[in-house]
């Protein structure tokens, strides 16, 4: 092994990696969260930070195009792992070896670097040749795409086409036509149409399409710099005239529902109106937080103990999401790693007092009360309008409120832990599994999110954490029915 | 203080600096993930070889001169403070030059948020303005308590002044808020909003390869710096029995250093929207009775 190799294998031994999950992987998500702590490792925020992108389940088209803009601009080294919805310990434990491997291989490193820079920088007009399928998809975004970049290469160090195999075993999945121009919109604008449809919305310009790559009416109007258009201008809640960006949330961002997607209309970091959409994985696959209810419905043999580890599982995943979102990562490591402790079955004894102290330290903190309430506040009235039903509605309030509802509805189900008795009724961790009350979280989000803060919005989402996987799983069986 | 500044002190700065930075960063993973003290140099490896992503038309020029400025700026603030009572730049007006430094803290985060052309790092941006309306008054005015107190704006003299009593013991409102903007200026701990994980890290979401090692070495180095003018500021200086006066301020330096590192363990982040009220109705008035209640004892 030469010495550029050694350190290589030094630099990445506790792996960086950034995780995106399709809808229906949820159970994967929680063996590479797992393995990566084992490792010593970290779920980075920005795919620039990382080394590893780890893509739990599969992907549906429009995810997967978002999957491969984000890895088009990752910079080198880097290494792709792809891990279906019923990866196994196992297999995610060689996965990630293999992946290390590859990032310490540097043969296999320069050949990427070299590929990506004959295929030389993007640009908006560059993007218009080999974007034939995403024709409209030109110029104009850069104040449309969000945790990312627009890839292009002054320096020379990186260009946007990866195409050697030593970087990613199953590649098959890159259509080279369709990736290339990608470029970086970066972490959830993947969608590029609807993206342009809203933007031609909002703007309100007539003329585009003059020149050759469709949609590049704007930036004629306002004498674009670097042929991008210039942000428009709306009046803001004061009456002031600001830039109007238009900014994805999602589907690729850590601590965010898998699969969701909230187009949103931003003035500084208010929030001035919000879309919802999804995402959907190719795969099927239930809700994995609903999986005792729904085997239980379905005839299967359950005990209470089996489905309440599941309720307090799936609620400390949630609390550890919004305390990452809040910024507490310390709290928030805490809770995931009760949470694999609790899904491996470890007994109430042990992780009861744990999980009670955490219980303190989070819910008697003065500072996280102080920055959680009044936020995401839905009261009686909006939660009928909307048929809220679940935790969410049975702890009515502000984030806070719903944070503590989790925390207490935690406690519950690990006194349950040891109750043998067969598994009755459907209330799952999000409410009644048949009802599949994430879509009405969702239904209800542009309302709530409405002039919210954009901390204040991520906050929101967390403390409703919505399952995808509800909303998706029933929009698979519709066909069936 | 009058002799000349010796070489191996030049020499030695930034050494220090280095080696405090590296030991802040060090003690942060171990609270955090783990993984043991070669864990930064890891990071710093993988950093080093990574190559650089550049976003669509970005302002290089800004972008370079915004990441730059912050291990900079840390150095040359780390100049004028007295390590016992040797400084490298000794400077009447040392406690202006080392606020000087902090304050250029806002010109690198908004440069480098904007520079790169991307929503969320503008974003980060103004979560660092906003955090610097809430902090750089009170700040100031704790800084300016300690200095009235000694009547001087020199590090050494301030140290000097506190051969009685510290001044964190009779000025502990303006020690307690000088901490926290220390933590603010940095955007470190609970007031890292501007880089928080929310924003995928806010102003460094695009950062890659060196530049986000020299964008977060630069904020170790700041830390470093922070904690290290507390001690002549407020913790009496290279004071204290037995030990040489270096020791003693290399002591105190990583106690304080120890104490900012740890908090970020303690504390979810706080939110400017939220902390503003606070900081304009409580804290500037705090600190300013505080100056007052120096002021008289100082008449006095």
């Amino acid at each position: 092994m030469g010495l550029t190799a050694r350190l290589l294998r030094f630099a990445h031994a506790h792996p960086r990696a950034f995780v995106i999950t399709a809808p229906g992987a949820t159970r994967t998500r929680l063996l590479v969260e797992a393995e990566l702590r084992r490792r010593n490792g970290r779920m980075v925020t920005s795919p620039a930070a990382a080394a590893m992108l780890i893509v739990c389940g599969r992907p549906g088209s429009d995810l997967t195009a978002a999957v491969d803009t984000i890895w088009e601009d990752m910079p080198g080294p880097r290494s792709l792992v792809r891990l279906d919805g019923s990866a196994s310990a196992e297999r995610v434990v060689a996965e990630l070896d293999r992946a290390a491997g590859r990032l310490a291989d540097t043969a296999a490193q320069r050949a990427d670097a070299e590929a990506r820079r004959e295929r030389g920088p993007w640009s908006p007009d560059s993007d218009a040749d080999g974007m034939n399928e995403h024709g409209d998809q030109a110029s104009g975004h850069q104040h449309d795409h969000a945790a990312s970049s627009e890839s292009d290469d002054g320096g020379g160090h990186e260009a946007i086409r990866h195409e050697d195999e030593d970087h990613d075993g199953d590649d098959n999945e890159h259509a080279p036509a369709a990736d290339s121009g990608h470029a970086g919109h970066g972490a959830g604008s993947s969608d590029e149409d609807e993206q342009h449809r809203e933007h031609m919305e909002h703007g309100g310009h007539a003329g585009h399409g003059n020149h050759g790559s469709g949609h590049g009416g704007h930036q004629h109007h306002m004498g674009a710099p670097m042929g991008l258009a210039m942000a428009e201008r709306a009046a803001d809640r004061d009456g002031l005239k600001l830039d109007v960006l238009h900014v994805p949330l999602g589907p690729a961002l850590p601590d965010w529902p898998a699969g969701l997607v909230l187009r949103l209309t931003l003035q500084g970091d208010v929030v001035q109106a919000a879309e919802v959409a999804v995402m959907e994985g190719a795969a099927d696959g239930s809700s994995f937080w609903d999986e005792p209810w729904l085997r239980s419905a379905a005839g299967e043999q359950l005990t209470t103990a089996d489905a309440e580890r599941r309720r307090a599982a799936s609620h400390l995943d949630s609390v550890g999401r919004l305390l990452a979102v809040a910024g507490w990562e310390s709290a928030a490591d805490q809770a995931r790693e009760l949470r694999d402790e609790i899904i491996a079955g470890a007994p109430e004894s042990d992780v009861a007092p744990r999980v009670a102290k955490l219980a303190r330290r989070t819910g008697r903190s003065r500072t996280l009360r102080w920055m959680l309430s009044d936020v995401g506040v839905i009261d009686r009235d909006m939660a009928g309008r909307h048929g809220l039903i679940g935790p969410s509605a049975r702890h009515l309030g502000d984030a806070f409120a719903r944070l503590a509802g989790w925390l207490d509805e935690i406690g519950q189900a690990l006194g349950r832990l040891d109750d043998s008795a067969p598994l009755l009724g459907s209330d799952g961790p999000r409410g009644p599994v048949e009802r599949r009350t994430s879509a009405a979280v969702l239904a209800m989000l542009p309302e709530l999110l409405d002039g919210a803060e954009l901390a204040a919005a991520r906050l929101t989402v967390a403390s409703l954490d919505p399952d995808i996987d509800q909303v998706t799983a029933a929009k698979a069986e519709v066909p069936g029915e | 203080m009058s002799e000349p500044t010796p070489v191996w002190a030049v020499v030695a700065l930034p050494l220090v600096l280095a080696a405090l930075a590296y030991s802040a960063a060090a003690l942060d993973t171990a609270f955090r993930a783990g993984g043991g003290p070669a864990a930064p140099l890891r990071e710093g490896v993988r950093l080093i070889v990574q190559q650089r992503r550049r976003t669509l038309a970005p302002d290089v020029l800004l972008m370079r001169i915004g990441v730059i400025s912050l291990p900079t700026a840390a150095l040359l603030a780390a100049t004028v403070i007295p390590l016992g009572d040797t400084s490298v730049w000794d400077l009447p007006v040392s406690v202006v030059w080392f606020n000087a430094m902090e304050v250029v803290a806002w010109g690198s985060l908004w440069l480098t948020g904007w520079g790169v052309n991307s929503a969320f790092p503008l974003i980060g941006g103004y979560r660092f303005l906003a955090q610097g309306l809430a902090y750089e008054l009170p700040h100031m005015f704790a800084l300016i308590t300690a200095g009235l107190g000694a009547g001087s704006l020199d590090f050494g003299d301030v140290a000097a002044a506190q051969d009685d009593l510290w001044f964190v013991v009779w000025m502990p409102v303006a020690f307690a808020v000088y901490l926290l903007s220390a933590l603010a200026m940095t955007f470190w701990g609970p007031l890292d909003h501007p880089v928080a994980d929310d924003l995928a890290g806010g102003v460094a979401a695009e950062l890659s390869g060196p530049d986000r090692l020299l964008f977060f070495a630069g904020r170790f180095a700041l830390l470093t710096v922070a904690a290290a003018a507390a001690v002549p500021l407020f913790l009496g200086g290279g004071a204290g029995p037995w030990l040489p006066d270096w020791a003693w301020s290399l002591i105190k330096t990583c106690a304080v250093l120890a104490f900012l590192v740890w908090v970020r363990q303690r504390f979810p982040v706080i939110r400017m929207d939220r902390f503003m009220t606070a900081a304009w109705m409580v804290l500037i008035p705090a600190t300013l009775l505080q100056t007052l209640v120096v002021g008289i004892v100082v008449v006095n």
